[in-house]
């Protein structure tokens, strides 16, 4: 998009336009925060629902802490843990994508993403087990409060990470198109934005949930 | 005007504005009733001036936005509509059989309305805001399908705006939401949860986006804004919109037989439900502010900033006052409900019907952009008349309702709804008083339709230089 | 100039969040449908029942009345009547005992002249609305 700057002794009139669409650009402008700004107005929309399910939680543990300390010893920690870990490692590939990407290197940029989506895939698999070994034993959101937070909080997540993994392959799938390079990867920024706020909502859900007692 | 075809939109409009003046007489008459309770009992008792004063409301606003989508999708599709002759026909249609309905709620007992058109054959009578008769929804069913097919084939097959084709997801869904009256169980708490796919996911789902895309039309016109610019924003809006709205719907599961997380749910994403509402008025004003042009029309300018303002307070603030659970287990079903759904209503829907209005009315009449400022003016006093009134029949009714959400519901000593009803009764005096300035108002619009109009029309003004 | 943010952008977020929230809310319906029959009653739902049901369509009572706090605020609640008004008998009795032409000066209840199958059917079906558990709502016997 053109426009216009004061630039000292020869400054331009106030409205003189300069077409500068045929100039080369050759390093994308570094932004804060990084990703497209209307992303990240939803991206804080989706952390106040989180913060506001978070400290329902915690309200509500207040009230029956009982039960809430009998039933989170019914969750499988174990493979909590495993789901921290995936989630992790897919946040750092994604990292490593968007520095490939920076430097111009599409084709590993998005070798990196399907490396993340296979890790959140890993993560689906396990949280899908846990929720398949829930419905045998007859839970579901109606069974008692713990387990109407812990299936309420586990699943809006799941979701999220469903959303975050489609992101990512469709960025991957560009990427491996070459339409992301130097000069231009403000999605890939975005969608690594995207990725990075659904780890971190697990960041705090896993101790919150699985384990402070 | 830039297509003819665009002036179907005039029958629409003055339709709207007629049923709006039975909608007002009627609210007369129940806010009188209920202080002085045998008013016009029995001849036509609370119910029934109830059910024609809301079902009067639905079907204005319904012309109003018909009416604003065949004058605005021709302008942004760039191309005539694809059958005035239809939209005609729909007008003639739409308006005789609500006539009829209002007609056969106020000459014949209900029961006997419900015998005289079959409703035993597939009931759908009897449900708040959907008390017409079975054939007069599957009247509104054609009527929707006729209005949508005209629309959508004028958008498909031409030029393709964001603001046209947010309208027609509107309005895709208001058609297809309707469809849920239909369904009417034994099974009450099932009959309740469907119900409100009707009336939330319209009022506060589908009918924002129209809302929404009507009011990025009219910021278009008046300010000269870059469409860019506020296209891009109208999708921020909506998709807040559905974001917060669609498991927004939980905030009326919550003591209806429904699971109890729908008290959380509904709690939280409710209470994120003003959020869209707010940045509508950032937006309007933002705009306004960032515009390029003065726009002769200033009556539009006003009533686009005044909808968004008031749709905020009545939809978003007083919302958001009695939408978390643990306050709305006193208020649910109170005054205070009252409260929130005129100011509501008035602010998002009345109010964005009456800006589209203001906006095409002029030229539908022959002006080239405005009327002349003798009816800019006294169309801006009905603009304040109303608006005033309307906040402070909100006010009153707040009063009441706390007061009845004390007495009645949380004290050591609750109190029956009737001593309750008779205690609070100085609120209702004043609501009705209210309603009587609010009915000026009216009138004051209505007036502006015949007053300035061999006056020159209010000039446009040269483009400011930017700086 | 870069935009700060793409129209794009904006409208990938609104098919994407308005997707994903219509799934979340389809899953919670279905949770709702399979949950509702430890708490709807349905099990009294008899013909009698769905007869006051339609009774209470037909006769428009929600256009004065509210049902588990919903409709008109012009009478009283009666989601909990069999309770407040002492059971079947006393809920007919009421519905019997309005004066045709209302009464002076107060919020009148039309006469509706129901036979004793169409009180027996009304006094049912509220029967059946105050035994659906609703999270205890009212919070008290007044509605």
């Amino acid at each position: 998009m053109a426009c216009s700057q004061g630039k000292g002794p020869e400054a331009l009139a106030v409205n003189q336009r300069i077409d500068v669409s045929d100039t080369p650009v050759l390093v994308q402008e570094s932004r804060y925060p990084p990703g497209d700004l209307a992303l990240w107005i939803f991206i804080l929309a989706e952390l106040l629902v989180f913060a506001l399910f978070f400290i329902a939680y915690a309200f509500t543990r207040v009230k029956h802490v009982e039960l809430f300390n009998q039933y989170q010893a019914t969750l499988d920690r174990n493979s909590a843990l495993a789901n921290t870990l995936a989630l992790i490692t897919a946040s750092y590939l994604v990292v490593r994508a968007v520095a490939a990407v920076r430097e111009g290197d599409g084709q590993r940029c998005a070798r990196w993403l399907w490396g993340a989506v296979a890790m959140g895939g890993m993560f689906l698999l396990i949280k899908g087990g846990e929720y398949a070994h829930h419905l045998a034993a007859g839970i579901n959101l109606s069974t008692n409060t713990f387990y109407m937070f812990y299936l309420s909080l586990t699943f809006f997540h799941f979701m999220h990470v469903i959303l975050g993994m489609l992101i990512l392959v469709v960025l991957a799938v560009k990427a491996g198109q070459g339409r992301y390079g130097t000069a231009d990867h403000v999605d890939i920024e975005s969608g690594a934005s995207y990725w990075h706020m659904v780890d971190l909502v697990w960041l705090v859900l896993f101790p919150l949930v699985y384990v402070m007692r | 005007m830039q297509y003819q075809s665009q002036a179907v939109a005039k029958p629409y409009f003055v339709a709207a504005i007629g049923l709006f003046v039975g909608q007002i007489l009627f609210g007369l008459i129940i806010g009188l009733q209920y202080v002085v309770g045998d008013f016009l009992f029995p001849e036509i008792p609370f119910n029934v001036a109830r059910m024609v004063h809301t079902n009067l409301l639905i079907v204005w606003l319904l012309f109003g936005f018909m009416g604003a989508s065949y004058y605005l999708v021709p302008e942004e599709s760039e191309r005539e509509l694809f059958s005035p002759k239809l939209a005609i026909i729909t007008f003639w249609v739409f308006l005789v059989a609500g006539a009829l309905t209002v007609l056969g709620y106020l000459l014949v007992p209900y029961a006997t309305l419900a015998e005289m058109t079959g409703n035993e054959l597939l009931p759908t009578m009897g449900r708040e805001f959907l008390e017409q008769p079975t054939i007069t929804k599957i009247g509104i069913v054609l009527v929707a399908l006729s209005f949508v097919f005209n629309i959508g084939m004028t958008i498909l097959s031409g030029r393709k705006t964001v603001v046209s084709l947010v309208l027609l997801i509107g309005l895709v869904g208001l058609a297809v939401f309707f469809l849920f009256s239909f369904y009417n169980p034994d099974n009450l708490v099932k009959d309740k949860f469907y119900w409100w796919w009707v009336v939330h996911l319209w009022v506060e789902g589908v009918w924002e986006l129209i809302l929404g895309s009507i009011l990025a039309f009219v910021l278009i016109k008046t300010t000269g804004v870059d469409r860019e610019v506020i296209e891009k924003w109208l999708y921020v809006i909506i998709a807040m919109t559905l974001i917060t709205g669609i498991i927004g719907t939980g905030h009326h599961y919550y003591w209806i037989g429904a699971p109890d997380y729908w008290q959380w749910w509904g709690s939280v994403f409710s209470a994120l439900e003003p959020i869209p509402f707010f940045m509508m008025t950032v937006f309007a004003f933002n705009m306004v502010n960032r515009r390029r042009r003065n726009h002769p029309n200033k009556a539009t300018v006003l009533w686009a900033l005044g909808t968004a303002v008031m749709a905020f307070l009545g939809a978003g603030v007083w919302g958001f006052l009695h939408t978390l659970s643990p306050v709305n287990y006193y208020t649910h079903g109170s005054q205070i409900t009252a409260a929130h759904g005129h100011m509501a209503f008035y602010g998002a829907y009345v109010m964005i019907v009456l800006t589209m209005i203001s906006y095409a009315m002029p030229m539908l009449r022959g002006r080239k952009a405005a009327s002349s400022n003798r009816s800019q003016v006294l169309e801006m006093w009905s603009f304040w008349l109303m608006t005033v009134s309307m906040v402070f029949i909100t006010l009153f009714l707040t009063g009441a309702g706390i007061l009845q959400v004390y007495l009645q519901r949380y004290g050591a000593d609750p109190q029956p709804f009737m001593v309750v009803q008779d205690k609070i009764a100085l609120f209702y005096w004043m609501r009705e008083v209210s309603g009587v300035v609010f009915l000026i108002g009216l009138i004051a619009y209505i007036a502006s339709f015949f007053v300035g109009g061999s006056d020159p029309e209010a000039t446009l003004e040269p483009v400011e230089a930017q700086a | 100039m870069s935009q700060a943010f793409t129209k794009a952008m904006a409208r990938n977020i609104f098919y994407g969040g308005s997707v994903f929230f219509l799934l979340l809310f389809l899953a919670l319906t279905f949770d709702t449908e399979s949950a509702l029959p430890g708490r709807d009653n349905r099990e009294n739902i008899t013909e009698t029942v769905a007869h006051g049901k339609r009774l209470w369509e037909e006769n428009n009572c929600i256009g004065c009345h509210t049902l588990l706090g919903e409709g008109a605020y012009y009478a009283p609640e009666l989601g909990n009547a069999y309770i407040r008004l002492g059971g079947k008998e006393g809920i007919k009795g009421f519905i019997m005992s309005r004066p045709k032409d209302g009464i002076p000066g107060r919020r009148s209840m039309p006469q509706f002249n129901f036979n004793d199958e169409q009180l027996e059917a009304l006094a049912e079906f509220l029967k059946y609305v105050s035994e659906i558990n609703t999270a205890n709502w009212p919070p008290n016997i007044q509605g």
